[in-house]
C-alpha cells in the first residue's frame, strides 16, 4: 500500500479524535498526535484499535510507545502490512 | 515493555534500600498524620489487614494492588488499610510501591526527594509514551522481585465519583501481560463522607475497605489483551463498589 494512501486513511481515523481542527487542516507526517492535534492521551488507544481494524493488523502495546507523530503511525502500519 | 537496563536496576535497588533504611521514620509518621492529624479511621481494619497478610502468604506469585481512586492520598490510605506501620517495618516488601502523577507529586526537588524515599515512581500521566513504558517496566521488575505495587486502573481520580469502567487506560493490563502469574488484589476504599472525587478526604472521615483477589486471563493479544485485562480489573472494582453501597444501605 502506498505511503500516501496510508497517510490519508490514518488522518481520516484520527480526525474525530482531534480537538485542534486548525492543526488537522495543515496535518503533515511530522504533526504530533497528542501535542498538536490535541488527541486525548486516553483516547489514543481507540485510535490505535481503529488502525488495527482499518488495516487488518495487530499492534503490540509497546509499539504504541513509538507512535508520536502521524508519520510514526504511517511507518508502523506500513511495517505491519509488510 | 522496555527491558530494564543494568543501570535502571541498580537505581531501583538503591531506591529500595534508601526507602527501607528510612522506613522507621516515614512509615509511622505517615500513619500518625492520617490517624492523629486528620482523624481518619478504617472500619474493620484488623480484618482487612489479616486478609492482606493471608493473601500475601498464600502464594509467592507477584501481587499487584489495584484500587479505586477518589482523592490524592488514596495510595497512603490503601497502604494504611492493608498493614500497620509495625508490620510493614517487618515486611517491607508488602508496602506497595506507588505511581504518583509526576506533575502533582514530583514537580519540586523536595517533593521528588520525599516520593523517592516513600517507594514512589512518579509517572507522566498522558505524557511521553516512552517514559510511561519505562516506569511500567520498573513496576514489572519490582513485582517479579516480590515487591507489592499499587496502581489505579482508572488512570486518575474518578470524576464521576464512581468506578469508571469505560476508562480507556490499559497500563494495568500491560503490567499484567508482562508479569506472568501476577495476581491482582482489588481494593475498594471509600470514606463515608466521600460523595465524589476531591483533593483530600474530609477530616475525621471513616473509611471502609473491600478486597477481592483476581487472576485476570485473556485470550486476546497485543493492545486488545492489555485492554481486556484492565477491563476485568475495573469490572471487579465496580462490583466491589456495588457491594459497598448495597451494604451501606
Amino acid at each position: 500500500m502506498q505511503e500516501s494512501e496510508v497517510f490519508q486513511r490514518v488522518v481520516k481515523i484520527i480526525s474525530p479524535f482531534a480537538k485542534n481542527q486548525a492543526a488537522l487542516a495543515g496535518v503533515s507526517p511530522g504533526t504530533h498526535i497528542l501535542d498538536e492535534l490535541k488527541v486525548n492521551s486516553a483516547r489514543l488507544v481507540d485510535v490505535v484499535l481503529a488502525f488495527e481494524d482499518e488495516f487488518g493488523i495487530e499492534i503490540a502495546d509497546e509499539d504504541v510507545d513509538e507512535v508520536n507523530t502521524v508519520g510514526d503511525a504511517v511507518r508502523l502500519i506500513r511495517s505491519k502490512l509488510g | 515493555m522496555a527491558e530494564l537496563s543494568p543501570r535502571a536496576r541498580l537505581a531501583l535497588g538503591i531506591q529500595l534500600a534508601v526507602g527501607r533504611l528510612l522506613a522507621p521514620l516515614w512509615v509511622p509518621l505517615s500513619a500518625a498524620l492520617m490517624r492523629g492529624a486528620m482523624g481518619w479511621r478504617v472500619e474493620g481494619v484488623e480484618q482487612t489487614r489479616a486478609e492482606y497478610r493471608r493473601i500475601r502468604d498464600a502464594s509467592r506469585e507477584p501481587l499487584l494492588v489495584c484500587a479505586n481512586h477518589l482523592t490524592m492520598v488514596d495510595s497512603a490510605l490503601v497502604a494504611w488499610a492493608l498493614g500497620s506501620p509495625a508490620w510493614y517495618l517487618m515486611h517491607p516488601a508488602a508496602l506497595p510501591w506507588n505511581l504518583p502523577d509526576r506533575e502533582n507529586f514530583a514537580s519540586t526537588w523536595w517533593a521528588r526527594a520525599v516520593v523517592y524515599v516513600m517507594k514512589c515512581l512518579p509517572i507522566p500521566r498522558g505524557g511521553d509514551r516512552g517514559e510511561v513504558s519505562s516506569v511500567l517496566a520498573r513496576v514489572g521488575w519490582l513485582l517479579r522481585r516480590g515487591e507489592a505495587a499499587l496502581v489505579f486502573p482508572e488512570g486518575g481520580r474518578s470524576r464521576s465519583g464512581r468506578v469508571e469502567q469505560d476508562s480507556r487506560t490499559y497500563g494495568v493490563g500491560r503490567i499484567l501481560g508482562e508479569v506472568p502469574g501476577c495476581r491482582v488484589l482489588c481494593v475498594y476504599l471509600r470514606g463515608e463522607r466521600q460523595a465524589s472525587w476531591s483533593r483530600m478526604p474530609a477530616r475525621g472521615d471513616r473509611f471502609r475497605a473491600r478486597l477481592a483477589l483476581l487472576e485476570p486471563k485473556s485470550v486476546a493479544s497485543g493492545l486488545r489483551r492489555s485492554l481486556d485485562l484492565s477491563r476485568q480489573v475495573l469490572a471487579r472494582l465496580a462490583a466491589l463498589e456495588e457491594e459497598h453501597f448495597r451494604d451501606r444501605g
